[in-house]
């Protein structure tokens, strides 16, 4: 009876969550006038064309190609983002070290910047640096810890970590990297899986960076490549196929997530309301 | 905290003293008369039938000129600006490019950013544009840019529901405010304004009070023509739309469409809103979500002795070569190509809108590539006695300006003498700021 | 920030921590300290007459400034506790061992993913303009029609809500949490008679004590940085009512094309975060003192 009512919960609460991205597929296969017009989510028929043509693109590149070009920014970046992270929040965590309070409140600061104030200087800087136009300018910042909000959830997770679990570690022989590795990491995984996460996820939607260091198409990010189409000042304005190409566009989030969901809750039962 | 401050300022002043003195420096590539093997960059935004055309273009070009290699560079129209603005600040862009209007005023302020196409005789042939369409990209007497095509707003009608309501489009404004009462014992409206990025509402109040007084609003040259009374002329007519039920009001619209465009809105869809002002250059997605044919073009409105003037044009899309490019030549050669060749004209057909030059106009013509909406208000706005928009009037913070000055006059947190003496200081004094 | 520094483990020099933390020494200098000195200087050298201080003096003469500090502090004020609350609430109600549940984490997710897509700008639309299915619902209690997007006074809601429902990456933080506190406090409290609801009062919420202080910092920031949900659904209207400080620096940025305006307002915008992070800081000390 408790698990009834748990599952009625969910699934309200759940149609609230995924009506959008029924109604997203819906109305890829709507045409313009009925996009508009109806709530609805299911469209009047089925026409797999636009979702053929939107994958092929108008480019000389098909949809397939822009995502080996997302994969290629988005996993060494995400691989820089959490390898940095853990480190730096860890040496933040556990050590204690000259002008420390400096480097923290330097990393409190750059959380609170808006980040548009950055685009120009960097693209200056990468601009004399002879990058633009490479993947560099989106990816090595991030070994460099460059997200200063994963530092930070990851130093308050760290602190979370008993210090014995550290010396336990240390009277067995650990030095500083072992002991990060085997006994702190392993401690706080899921919260490193969130930062992943995240990364791969925000990443994923970045527009605005690719779009002022990327020239060539050919190098395009599946983010930009979506907008290509997007042109409401001219004639030629296909509401259907921008939704299509969203819809695909969305399909390696949600995976990842449903992926990586298994791993921020494991082994155990006890949330306090399971009983 | 306090030390962090500290320590960041002293950061600041060793930093900022380094870097000072590396001002780049920018000569300009002449012109020398034979087109060489090259590799040129250009860029334009668009959606997928320009992209597809204007890629086809370019494999024609490269077999005409196989020495002459074209990297294109291209994307949706959301973001474009930035990206060329940051490109032109740090002195990156393409050798061509595809430019909007107001960039002009925006990326060269002194005429000397792009290229002066003035020079480029020897391969680029201007003889196709009539003298004020060329004058259209000059900046300071210096021709900054050619113009692809030309576009004035007209407005269009829902002719299902003109004919239900057995009306006829409007041809007079007194008309026009008429119609507020035939479709509003319906509950419907004539037409829809928005204070959006477009700016139509003011955009026709505009071309009331220019109709009237003869006086354009923002001369090319950005100096303002219209006085605070004109202003409060042109806020007034809006007013009397909105009380006739011409138009929604502003609190009306934004209630039924939230933040949407009015071609997404169910109102305009169902013909409960049945016309629009819109560019006959992009009118197309109006057209899209009504069945086919049902939108119309409407006459331009004119007083009651039948003057139409007033109405405006401008030039919808311009194209521009880098002033760093090494190769003006080449790049003049291929701004021909894409202006004024028949072929390739062909190809492109009206992805840019209606050809300004007149030898692809007449190839258009002749092929019958040339019809629709697009054609029909071009026509209408050709026959009439226009006036050039200027690129001032087109910036973003101007349309800020009206767009406030209209919503207040709207929701009526202001009349329109305080409006329109708002609107004026700022309109006045940002113009100022600029043009210096 | 850090109050309590201590020792390092015997043997461990004091450089080790400043080696681990190498990586941000070069990052912090290079995109942080670099980009903002130099907005400082490029942007305010952009200005009318090449100073600091014509830059800040035009940005107080921005009308809309002191309108949008104060909504951008109302609009964090109504968001940061409610979707703190929401997202513990749903992270507890995700952190159970039921079949499907991961099909369930991850459909929560979603509206997180969508982010400002058009079919968020749709649904909302659908949702709230006149004849929409709230007002629909209002209208079935006998509630006259809300004027969600038109009123200036309710328009900052439906950004709140839209937020809200996006609470995806705050449930993920505390997701993460749950699964740390040990099982044995759970077990010791049931055998102590202890019900779900005290056990929830008396183990779980003082033990994610350090994270939700994290997601409240985190949700602080990104509140006040808010742009993107008004200029989606609303561009900052009626009246001004939902444009933010982040809307008005990216309209400065971006669609004017005035950067020493847009750094301006961002550096004001920074001491108005510092500020308030600091505020609740000092009010939650005390709090986070005890579980130590």
């Amino acid at each position: 009876m408790k698990k009834l009512l748990f599952y009625i919960l969910l699934a309200v609460i759940g149609t609230i969550m995924l009506y959008p991205l029924l109604w997203l597929l819906g109305a890829s296969f709507k045409s313009d006038e009925e996009i508009f017009s109806s709530l609805c989510f299911m469209p009047r028929e089925l026409d797999t064309e636009v979702y053929k043509n939107a994958w092929k693109t108008v480019t000389p590149y098909s949809m397939g190609h822009y995502f080996m070009n997302t994969f290629m920014i988005i996993i060494p970046k995400t691989a820089f983002a959490v390898l940095s992270s853990v480190l730096v929040a860890y040496g933040f965590a556990r050590f204690d070290f000259p002008l420390k309070k400096f480097f923290f409140s330097l990393l409190i600061c750059g959380m609170f910047m808006p980040s548009i104030v950055t685009v120009m200087p960097l693209y200056k800087l990468w601009n004399f640096l002879g990058l633009i136009d490479t993947y560099i300018p989106l990816t090595l910042p991030a070994l460099f810890a460059s997200e200063g909000i994963f530092v930070f959830i990851l130093i308050q997770f760290f602190r979370n970590i008993p210090r014995e679990f550290d010396e336990a570690a240390r009277i067995d022989g650990c030095g500083t990297l072992k002991t990060l590795f085997f006994v702190l990491v392993p401690c706080i995984r899921p919260a490193v899986i969130s930062i992943a996460v995240f990364s791969f996820l925000w990443t994923m939607n970045d527009f605005l960076n690719p779009l002022i260091i990327i020239n060539s198409v050919e190098k395009y990010p599946v983010s930009l490549a979506l907008r290509l189409s997007a042109d409401s000042t001219g004639q030629g304005y296909e509401q259907r196929k921008i939704i299509a190409m969203s819809v695909i566009g969305l399909i390696p989030s949600v995976a990842v997530f449903a992926i990586a969901q298994k791993k921020f809750v494991s082994g155990i039962t006890a949330g306090g309301l399971s009983g | 905290m306090k030390k962090l401050f500290l320590m960041t300022t002293i950061l600041c002043c060793t930093i900022s003293l380094s870097a000072c003195g590396n001002k780049k420096s920018s000569s300009v590539t002449a012109p020398d008369g034979k087109l060489d093997k090259c590799s040129l960059r250009f860029s334009w935004w668009g959606g997928d039938d320009r992209h597809d055309a204007t890629l086809k273009a370019i494999e024609l070009w490269s077999k005409k000129y196989p020495e002459i290699s074209i990297v294109p560079e291209y994307g949706g129209w959301d973001g474009w600006t930035e990206k060329v603005a940051s490109q032109v600040n740090s002195s990156t862009e393409p050798d061509i490019m595809q430019i909007n209007y107001d960039w002009l005023v925006t990326l060269s302020p002194d005429g000397k950013s792009f290229y002066d196409l003035g020079t480029l005789g020897a391969f680029l042939d201007l003889s196709a544009f009539d003298s004020n369409v060329l004058g259209f990209g000059k900046v300071s007497g210096i021709l900054n840019a050619v113009t692809v095509s030309v576009s004035g707003r007209c407005l269009f009608y829902n002719s299902d529901v003109f004919r239900s309501l057995g009306v006829g489009y409007p041809e007079t404004w007194n008309e026009l405010i008429a119609l507020g009462n035939t479709f509003g014992s319906e509950g419907i409206y004539p037409i829809d304004l928005d204070i959006q990025s477009g700016s139509t509402a003011w955009y026709l109040a505009v071309v009331y009070v220019q109709q009237k007084t003869g006086r354009q609003f923002i001369s090319p040259d950005g100096s303002l023509g219209f006085s605070e009374d004109d202003i409060k002329t042109a806020l007034d007519f809006y007013k009397e739309l909105e009380e006739n039920h011409v138009i929604r009001s502003v609190r009306a619209r934004t209630d039924e469409d939230g933040n949407a465009a009015l071609y997404q809105s169910s109102e305009f869809i169902s013909g409960n809103v049945a016309g629009v002002l819109e560019w006959g250059s992009a009118v197309g997605k109006y057209e899209s979500v009504l069945p086919d044919g049902v939108l119309e073009t409407g006459p331009l409105l004119a007083d009651e002795d039948g003057n139409n003037s007033g109405w405006m044009i401008k030039p919808s899309i311009m194209y521009a070569v880098s002033s760093h490019t090494k190769y003006p030549d080449e790049a003049a050669a291929f701004l021909n190509f894409m202006l004024n060749d028949e072929e390739c004209a062909e190809i492109l057909g009206t992805t840019r809108g209606i050809p300004a030059s007149h030898y692809t106009e007449a190839a258009l013509e002749k092929s019958g590539s040339l019809n629709g909406l697009a054609k029909e208000s071009s026509d209408i706005l050709n026959a009439a006695d226009t006036f050039t928009i200027s690129p001032y009037m087109e910036l973003p913070r101007m349309k800020s300006f009206y767009n406030a000055a209209i919503e207040s006059v709207s929701y009526g947190t202001a009349d329109t003498a305080d409006a329109a003496k708002l609107m004026y200081g700022s309109v006045s004094e940002y113009l100022e700021n600029i043009r210096k | 920030m850090k109050k309590n520094s201590y020792r390092n483990p015997v043997g461990v020099s004091r450089a080790t921590g400043l080696v681990l933390i190498s990586p941000f020494i070069v990052g912090a200098f290079l995109f942080i300290v670099y980009p903002f000195v130099s907005s400082f200087i490029t942007g305010f050298a952009s200005s009318r007459d090449h100073s600091v201080l014509s830059a800040f003096r035009s940005m107080l003469g921005n009308d809309d400034l002191g309108k949008a500090i104060g909504i951008t502090l109302k609009y964090a004020a109504l968001l940061v506790p409610m979707k703190l609350i929401i997202s513990l609430l749903v992270a507890l109600l995700l952190n159970v061992e039921l079949k499907g549940i991961g099909f369930f984490r991850t459909v929560f997710y979603i509206p997180s993913i969508l982010g400002a897509n058009l079919a968020v700008i749709i649904m909302w639309k659908y949702l709230f303009t006149t004849g929409g299915l709230v007002n629909q619902l209002l209208g079935t209690v006998g509630i006259s029609p809300v004027s969600w997007y038109g009123d200036p006074d309710s328009s900052l809601f439906i950004i709140v809500l839209l937020r809200l429902w996006e609470f995806g990456s705050t449930m993920v933080i505390f997701l993460a949490a749950l699964r740390d506190i040990p099982k044995e406090l759970y077990d010791a409290a049931k055998v102590d008679g202890c019900g779900n609801i005290r056990a929830f009062f008396s183990i779980t919420l003082p033990q994610l004590k350090s994270v939700i202080f994290l997601n409240l910092i985190l949700q602080i920031i990104a509140a006040m940085q808010e742009f993107n949900a008004p200029y989606i659904l609303t561009n900052g209207g009626p009246l001004s009512s939902t444009r933010t400080v982040g809307m008005l620096i990216y309209d400065e940025m971006f669609r004017y094309g005035d950067e020493s305006m847009a750094n301006a307002i961002s550096w004001l915008l920074f001491v108005l975060i510092a500020a308030v992070v600091y505020v609740m800081y000092k009010l939650t000390a005390k709090m986070r003192e005890e579980q130590r």
